[in-house]
């Protein structure tokens, strides 16, 4: 998958934890999920937890730190679909 | 180091049935603090309110320390809850937080804690309700100069949690403080700052929210 079809999907993911739909529309590599999409921090570990089943990988602790933004986000999935 | 950190959690928005799946809390618990949840001192707790019961002493934990390291990321497993202590006559009970507020935790049924963050030990007191938790964390074992408290509120639109949260705090310290130029601002990485007359105070505050409920703690010198 390219970066823009994981980045694709992934608002998919993330649709349910915001409410703001005007920045999710608008997303990119820089958003930050807490800051940005005002998502919730307990919600982190649900978009975690729905983007290992939606990939079908496992995402460990170590690299759920670095899932802050939309791009780390993706750099942890492409490079878990590898 | 002087901060403070807390944390709200509403029990009434969080996913039960997904909380209990070993594929979430194993994202949040340590093996060891899941054992701890084996022990009898934890009977009288469901195990989705030990589960957000951990994450908020660690979420506060967190919060405590990103005012010292800004920087600092929160990875709820690489905070290690090592201790945690109920009640002997605890029983899960429901509160109506319109408004409540207090000045230390002696004079309720708390849950006392030990955690540490690499070589970083805090305390934090936590008190569990059958519809929320909140946390504070302190890095000695006395609360006795922690002022907190905890809202319910009508709409839990970020914006309104956001502006809430701030005139709850501001009024809780006009109060004890005496002061009515009180405004909070936030520094870049979110941290919030407590200002008089516009100048920068060394006073440490915290703000939490969750979707109907917000919180806050400060802590003043004795």
């Amino acid at each position: 998958m390219t970066r823009q079809e994981i980045l694709t999907e992934l608002k998919k993911v993330i649709a349910p934890y915001t409410t703001n739909k005007e920045m999710l529309a608008d997303i990119n590599e820089d958003t930050d999920l807490i800051r940005d999409l005002k998502i919730n921090s307990a919600n982190l570990v649900d978009i975690i937890i729905d983007a290992e089943a939606k990939y079908d990988i496992e995402i460990d602790y170590d690299a759920a730190d670095k899932m802050m933004n939309v791009g780390t986000c993706i750099d942890v999935i492409s490079e878990r679909l590898k | 180091m002087i901060s403070t950190g807390n944390d709200i959690i509403s029990l009434n928005a969080i996913n039960i049935t997904r909380t209990k799946q070993p594929r979430f809390y194993s994202k949040i618990l340590s093996g060891a603090e899941r054992s701890l949840y084996n022990t009898p001192e934890f009977a009288a707790i469901p195990l989705a309110s030990f589960v957000w019961l951990l994450w908020s002493v660690k979420e506060s934990a967190y919060k405590f320390l990103k005012r010292i390291d800004p920087e600092l990321v929160f990875t709820p497993i690489k905070f290690e809850v090592e201790q945690l202590h109920v009640p002997a006559t605890f029983t899960i009970t429901h509160v109506e937080p319109e408004e409540f507020e207090g000045l230390g935790f002696d004079d309720r049924p708390v849950l006392k804690g030990i955690l540490s963050k690499g070589d970083i030990k805090l305390y934090s007191r936590s008190l569990v309700y059958d519809n929320l938790i909140l946390s504070v964390v302190n890095s000695t074992d006395d609360f006795d100069n922690i002022y907190w408290g905890i809202k319910s509120i009508g709409n839990a639109d970020h914006h309104t949690q956001s502006a809430a949260v701030r005139e709850f705090l501001v009024a809780s310290l006009q109060n004890v403080l005496d002061d009515e130029d009180i405004t909070i601002s936030k520094t870049p990485q979110g941290i919030p700052v407590l200002l008089s007359g516009g100048k920068v105070t060394q006073i440490p505050v915290s703000l939490s929210h969750h979707e109907h409920l917000i919180a806050y703690s400060f802590q003043l010198n004795k």
